[in-house]
């Protein structure tokens, strides 16, 4: 008798199904892949507010561009504007080949890359967005380009990758 | 009346900032902290490609002359080798000479000059004459009836240095406000004093070959101003003055 499982709830038992709980939780929505373009709000009138800016940080030096990064991220968190994004654009690498002298052959000298960071920002207010831009431009560290800028469709776009074997099905279509 | 006349007068002063060029240099615990983050990286970070290189044509020199073998040649190595790059690269470096960051212009402390200072904000200062006295100010211009403040602003900035000058005007707002009574002889009923309006401007380009219309002007620093502007004046437009 030891060897029979007297704690199992056999189907025919009314203890069948005791612990089950799923079903009293609500339904969880699939969770959808495509990510769609937010929304852009620019409110004319006195209080005029910005819709979404992008502040782009590139650099060659990656430790300098992404500190600076985080050092925006954190004003303004404590200047409590509201910041929708902070993410990395792919980095961009360049060799530089040098033309060796009495010869026509190039020689390769050095290989550069170029990190690019963006804070997205929503909800500035025109009054305080020049000190904002003063504060950043004083603090900018040496040999990172700054640059804000609207946030646009193509600026959305351009992190997407591109699927060339949906374009080709497309192209065949139409 | 149409429109009641106010008794204040209405004047667009423009701070033009050249912005500094070279960072500041660093204070004395930066430049401990700096020196410490780079030994204790140096001491955890890993051989890069070029040093092993080295390392590695190091001990095969090494072998060779011990053991004088042909060897090297039988496997066809390349002729530049890593210590002969690194030469190179040394003597390119010396070759380079960076440009002085204490200009010319710093060491004979002429003031009219835009090469001063370029580790930090430069602004302009203009002689202007006030009632009967001649006062160093921030150019300004007074305010017509039907112009923004901002457009009195580039006015004031144009009649004294130009029409092509390459600013850019941060925002519509106005960043301080200075406001002063006549003294009492001047003073009527619709004149009771004036409000200057301030407004910051980035200079662009580092180029002014344009001429200068009025003589007397000058480029400080936020603490050279209180060698020129008087106190009160001082006081609130060093509330909007970053440094």
């Amino acid at each position: 008798d030891a060897l029979l499982a007297s704690h199992r709830s056999y189907r025919s038992r009314p203890t069948h199904g005791i612990g089950r709980f799923k079903y009293l939780l609500p339904k969880e929505v699939p969770k959808r892949r495509k990510e769609k373009v937010q929304m852009k709000e620019i409110s004319a009138g006195t209080e005029y507010q910005y819709g979404d800016i992008n502040i782009q940080m590139t650099s060659h030096d990656l430790c300098l561009v992404e500190h600076f990064a985080q050092y925006v991220h954190r004003l303004c968190n404590r200047l409590s504007i509201r910041v929708n994004e902070s993410y990395a654009m792919p980095t961009k690498t360049n060799e530089v080949l040098f033309l060796e002298e009495r010869g026509s052959k190039m020689q390769l000298d050095a290989v550069l890359t170029t990190h690019q960071r963006v804070v997205q920002i929503r909800g500035l207010s025109s009054t305080f967005a020049p000190i904002l831009l003063e504060v950043i431009q004083s603090s900018q560290p040496e040999g990172v380009h700054l640059l804000m800028k609207q946030h646009t469709e193509a600026d959305f776009k351009s992190r997407l990758k591109a699927r060339p074997e949906l374009e080709e099905l497309l192209a065949e279509m139409s | 009346s149409a429109a009641a006349r106010r008794p204040w007068r209405l004047f667009g002063a423009m701070c033009l900032l050249r912005l500094p060029r070279i960072t500041q240099p660093l204070e004395k615990e930066e430049e401990e902290v700096t020196a410490l983050m780079e030994q204790i990286e140096l001491e955890r970070s890993l051989y890069s490609d070029h040093e092993m290189r080295k390392l590695e044509e190091e001990e095969q020199l090494k072998k060779k002359m011990e053991s004088l073998y042909d060897e090297d040649e039988a496997r066809g190595k390349t002729v530049i080798m890593a210590q002969d790059l690194e030469e190179k690269w040394e003597q390119k470096f010396l070759r380079f000479k960076a440009a002085p960051r204490i200009t010319d212009a710093d060491k004979s402390n002429d003031r009219t000059s835009l090469n001063r200072k370029l580790d930090s904000n430069l602004m302009l200062l203009v002689k202007q004459k006030i009632g009967n006295q001649e006062l160093w100010l921030l150019p300004q211009v007074e305010w017509q009836p039907g112009e923004t403040l901002r457009s009195t602003a580039e006015r004031a900035m144009a009649t004294f240095l130009g029409d092509h000058i390459q600013a850019k005007v941060l925002g519509n707002a106005p960043y301080g406000i200075y406001k002063y009574k006549f003294p009492k002889a001047i003073r009527t009923e619709s004149n009771v004093g004036a409000k200057v309006f301030f407004f910051k401007a980035f200079l662009q380009s580092s180029d002014l070959s344009q001429a200068q219309l009025k003589a007397d002007y000058l480029w400080v620093t936020k603490k050279e101003l209180g060698d020129y502007l008087q106190s009160e004046y001082l006081k609130k437009v060093n509330r909007f003055l970053l440094d």
